[in-house]
């Protein structure tokens, strides 16, 4: 017997060669992928952080450029449109169709029984929904200034309220996607104090260890224990009323990110403290490398994508943290606008009955929060095929 | 001797996100009274899988082909047909324990942490012998004690973790043997333990065995073991059972390739000075089983456009044996 | 077991020492002492003028010119001893008076928040993992999801909408109109607890929806365990075997976090209270911090951390007692 291939069936054989040769390849290329490509392989198939991430940087993308983004600012009133209802544009009412979409315009009536003036949508007006429109001179990233906007209404006297407008008549579309810039870039630098905090302090901790670890434990454990909200309440307190809407802001993410650090922190004390006498950290000291650069270097790195996912899933913690404090009116302050700042319109059981599109931030709260913890989940799954997600 | 059990064709596959794959096919295999039939082949080949589907233990995804025949002939006679049963069925928990007992390669997984191995045994006992707790704790004792654990008395209160890795497996021994079952399936049962305590354990299960006049199927990946345990072996590649015979024959004198194979990387006092050869290449991986004979990709005495093709037939080349490769023709003599 | 109580007390105590340091410090924060506002409040609008002098005299007359660490010790001193929390200078009264029951009322709605959570998540959990991938199994996920992305006052709010269209208009609060004032007596506390459920259920929902999640991926991890399936080899009935081997275990996670329980719904309850109108709790809090009577707020903020800090440690014994490998590892 013999390993020569069969004559008369050369083709099969090339063929079988060809499709091994593909193997081949595919599976060097599998192997000689980075841990990232893989990481991103694998996250790119789980279907619902995917959205979740297009949700996301949709949203990052409409609060970054706010200004164009938003048919008006923030405080722009319409009196003549006061606790109006989300106007829906159509393509076709009763005098028949358009190609382009438009709302109606309104009338005011005075209502039957309470006899209060209130605006009702006039069947017989057209107004024509449009993209790039002009509008009030606005200042894109602090930079680009223009007057035109991403949608609105074509003629620039007229206004549109897709989301309907609140008790002064201000715009809630435009106000809440301000506000997700605020809520967002709270959450941003928030999570980015405390993983600064948390690098350091878990940092120190784990590669220290020792008496060290043991003292900076007991104050993880007694800043871990504080309950945040009524902390909060007391550190609120201690802010001067004269502090602007900006020194608000800056203050309250300061107080989130500086409590929000110990679950981290515990997370990378405990990898370092499991990796320190590993050959290549041990090496690494002999050799004589400044502790910072072994950390940073040597050891960081072996678990960056296990602190990425903790990142991405304390973004909720601060978002929610945000939108209550200022919900009760403790965080942020009017003329501030942030998800928890337009809420606090929303507070009453009258407002679920009256005006339910008040409750539209809330929707972006949900969102948001859901957005992270998905995408969370799909990371800690590409990261770690193995671990089940909890 | 009577028999005790005969799986003919047994085949299971299981549901997986990839598609199905089977990774046990047409496997045939007898166990008789008072025997001990050593399974052997390395690991991934389908040895717990196979044992398990006797107990009834696989996963929900798993399924049985629709030749596969099980009959177990219980204590009192009767002919279980354990391929129909129910899975929640009143025969099928007796037949857990209390015809069949089962030990696993990790002793110290196989006791809840949280649980005395008091607690357990006496929960085996009581499952299958009309005792009081009081009796059945006496028994648990007498049990221990006769696995060879000092201190029974003492140590039946105590948790799976407080023990050695030897007094753990001696104690799953014990957590078995006392539902009195006819047949015992011992999974690697010595695998996870030091070279010196395995012996002992080995010792022990041998003597047990004989005692009590059980059956046993004992798992292994080396053929060593076998040779100190099985009156029958059986050996298994990706699968499916490629050799079998009684174990003193079949290590003696080999006939599958495989088995060669399996022979000669076995360190013994003869081949000591010489080097030990291993099997070359990989065991595939079952959803990707090889065509034809499932070891030609690895056989070096393959008969191209055969072996790769067609799967060989289980052929008898002496009384009592039986062997699955091309080698081999009809009558079981050797071809080439 | 001993040894390791004693430890854990050990440990407990510690802690609480470096979190009053801790409270007392954040008190110390607000700029401008006591003395400033209660000098103000005393005597604006009285045309009587005030002096350094005045505010000076009130300072010391109030001990508040002595050392920082001096008074820290002389607070906690006060708390520990004779379980003193000080004067409420704002309500000019002690602050145990203003705090008074509503520690118990605290204590009630944390107890039923609690005891809700654990009720409904557990069962559901080991459900859903025994159930892993039907569509209640998918179904609950997504509620998790939704419960955990839910911010809790507009749940409280919803809520409130619904109990007021079912269940008439006297469902916020904690007590009806003729028992808010009236004092303790079997009617009244049966008042509170028909008024109980509602913030207690808004304050369990995001921990049944964190916790069923928890124990469905402990118990999966469970179900799949040697001992579980070397139980069933010995013929241990279906259902009996997965409460006495998994179910078993899949509380342990419960357990050890009961801590973190509390410790949110103490975080939540502030603002839980401000939406359903419970005012002897949400009012209070919030009136101590905005009249800056840093004795009240630091009475509550060291209240509720120790509570968190015992839960700690009572979890600690629990799972040690549920757990028998956990006192060998200590
Ligand atoms: N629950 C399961 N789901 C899918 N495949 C399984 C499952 N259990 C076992 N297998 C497959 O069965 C093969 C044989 O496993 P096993 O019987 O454990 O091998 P052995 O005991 O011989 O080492 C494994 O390679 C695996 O692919
Ligand atoms: S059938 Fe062919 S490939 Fe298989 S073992 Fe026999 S000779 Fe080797
Ligand atoms: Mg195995």
């Amino acid at each position: 017997m013999t390993d020569l291939p069969e004559p008369g069936k050369p083709t099969h054989i090339t063929a079988e060669t060809r499709q091994a040769e593909k193997d081949r390849q595919r599976r060097l290329k599998f192997y000689s992928a980075s841990q990232w490509t893989l990481i991103w392989w694998r996250f790119r198939r789980h279907r619902a952080a995917m959205v979740a991430a297009v949700i996301l940087a949709t949203m990052a993308l409409a609060g970054i450029f706010a200004e164009f983004v938003a048919p008006y600012g923030t405080t722009t009133r319409n009196t003549g449109y006061i606790e109006g209802p989300p106007q829906v544009p159509q393509f076709c009412d009763d005098n028949g169709c358009s190609i382009r979409p438009f709302v109606h315009g309104n009338k005011t009536e005075r209502d039957p029984i309470t006899l209060r003036a209130i605006s009702v949508p006039d069947p017989d007006i057209r107004h024509y929904v449009s993209l790039f429109v002009p509008g009030e001179t606005v200042k894109v990233l602090g930079i680009f200034e223009t007057d035109r906007h991403l949608i609105g209404l074509a003629d620039p006297e007229l206004k549109i309220h897709f989301w309907g407008t609140d008790d002064l008549g201000r715009d809630v579309f435009s106000r809440t996607i301000y506000a997700t810039r605020t809520s967002l870039s709270i959450g941003v630098l928030g999570v980015m104090i405390s993983f600064v905090l948390a690098l350091i302090i878990g940092g120190v901790a784990g590669y220290a260890g020792g008496f060290l670890d043991n003292a900076i434990q007991r104050v993880t454990e007694v800043v871990r224990v504080i309950p945040i909200i009524p902390l909060y309440m007391g550190l609120a307190a201690a802010m001067p009323k004269e502090w602007s809407t900006t020194q608000v802001y800056f203050a309250m993410t300061l107080i989130l990110g500086l409590f929000g650090w110990p679950t981290l922190a515990r997370r990378i004390r405990s990898q370092l403290l499991s990796i320190r006498n590993e050959d290549y950290v041990v090496a690494a000291r002999l050799a004589g490398a400044r502790p910072g650069r072994i950390i940073g270097q040597h050891m960081l790195p072996s678990f960056t994508s296990f602190i990425i996912v903790d990142l991405v899933i304390s973004f909720p913690y601060m978002i929610l943290s945000e939108t209550a404090l200022s919900f009760v009116g403790l965080g942020l302050r009017p003329p501030s606008v942030s998800w928890g700042v337009l809420l606090q319109q929303a507070q009453s059981v009258r407002a679920i009955e009256q005006t339910p599109w008040l409750f539209i931030p809330a929707g972006f709260v949900v969102l948001a929060v859901l957005a992270f913890t998905v995408i969370g989940d799909g990371l800690r799954d590409a990261a770690d095929p193995y671990s089940e997600a909890k | 001797m009577s028999r005790l059990l005969s799986v003919e064709n047994l085949t299971i596959s299981f549901r997986t996100d990839e598609g199905t794959i089977t990774p046990v096919q047409d496997v045939t295999f007898a166990v008789d009274k008072g025997r001990t039939l050593g399974l052997v082949g390395e690991s991934g080949s389908g040895k717990s899988v196979s044992t398990k589907a006797l107990m009834r233990l696989l996963p929900r995804t798993a399924s049985l082909g629709a030749d596969t025949k099980m009959h177990y002939t219980a204590k009192d006679g009767q002919v279980m047909r354990i391929e129909t049963l129910s899975d929640r069925s009143r025969e099928i928990r007796a037949l857990r324990g209390g015809e069949m007992g089962m030990i696993f390669q990790e002793p110290m997984a196989s006791f809840s942490p949280v649980y005395t191995i008091g607690n357990q045994i006496i929960e085996a006992i009581r499952l299958h012998r009309p005792m009081s707790k009081r009796e059945a704790r006496a028994f648990a004792i007498d049990m221990l004690d006769k696995v060879g654990i000092s201190n029974a008395g003492a140590r039946i209160d105590q948790y799976a973790h407080e023990l050695s890795g030897g007094m753990r497996q001696r104690a799953m021994i014990a957590v078995a043997l006392s539902a009195g079952p006819a047949l015992l399936i011992a999974d690697e049962p010595t695998t996870a333990l030091d070279v010196t305590i395995q012996a002992q354990v080995l010792d022990l299960m041998r003597d047990l065995q004989r005692e009590l006049g059980m059956g046993m199927i004992f798992i292994t990946h080396d053929l060593g073991v076998i040779a100190q345990v099985a009156d029958d072996v059986a050996v298994m590649y990706l699968g499916s059972i490629v050799e079998r015979g009684p174990a003193r024959d079949v290590i003696r004198a080999p006939k599958h390739p495989y088995t060669q194979g399996l022979l000669a990387a076995l360190p013994s006092l003869d081949t000591l000075s010489k080097r030990l050869t291993p099997i070359p290449g990989e065991i595939p991986s079952p959803n990707a089983r090889p065509s034809g004979c499932p070891f030609h990709t690895r056989c070096a005495q393959k008969i191209a456009g055969l072996c790769d093709r067609k799967i060989p037939r289980e052929v008898v080349p002496e009384p009592g044996r039986a062997v699955r490769c091309w080698l081999y023709d009809e009558n079981g003599r050797a071809v080439a | 077991m001993l040894r390791f109580t004693v430890e854990r007390l050990i440990g407990m105590v510690v802690t609480m020492a470096l979190v009053s340091l801790m409270v007392f410090i954040i008190m110390e924060i607000p700029p401008g002492d006591y003395a400033d506002r209660y000098a103000f409040r005393k005597y604006s609008g009285t045309g009587i003028s005030v002096t350094a002098a005045d505010v000076q005299a009130i300072r010391v007359d109030l001990g508040l010119d002595r050392p920082m660490l001096i008074r820290y010790f002389d607070w906690i001193g006060g708390i520990v001893l004779r379980g003193d929390f000080g004067q409420a200078f704002a309500f000019e009264t002690s602050v145990n008076k203003v705090i008074g029951d509503k520690v118990w009322l605290t204590s009630g709605i944390l107890f039923a928040t609690l005891i809700l959570t654990y009720l409904i998540s557990i069962p559901i959990g080991i459900y859903a993992a025994v159930r892993r991938g039907s569509a209640v199994d998918y179904g609950l996920t997504v509620f998790s999801y939704l419960g955990l992305a839910l911010p809790n006052f507009l749940l409280a709010l919803v809520m409130l909408y619904f109990a007021n269209r079912w269940f008439g208009s006297d469902i916020g609060g904690l007590f009806s109109a003729p028992y808010r004032d009236a004092p303790w007596s079997l009617p009244r506390v049966w008042d509170m607890l028909k008024h109980l459920w509602l913030p207690a259920v808004v304050l369990a929902w995001s921990a049944v929806a964190y916790q069923i999640q928890t124990v469905r991926a402990t118990m999966s991890d469970e179900l799949n365990k040697l001992s579980v399936t070397a139980a069933r080899a010995r013929g241990v009935p279906e259902g009996r075997l997965l409460l006495k081997y998994p179910a078993r275990l899949a509380i342990n996670p419960i357990v050890s976090t009961i801590g973190f329980d509390v410790n949110r719904i103490f975080s939540e309850l502030p603002i839980v209270a401000v939406v359903l109108g419970l005012t002897e709790l949400g009012q209070l809090l919030l009136r101590a911090y905005l009249d800056l009577d840093m004795n009240v707020a630091g009475a509550i903020l060291l209240i509720l951390t120790f509570a968190i800090v015992f839960m700690n440690f009572l979890s600690d014994i629990l799972l040690a007692w549920l757990d028998p490998r956990i006192k060998l590892g200590a």
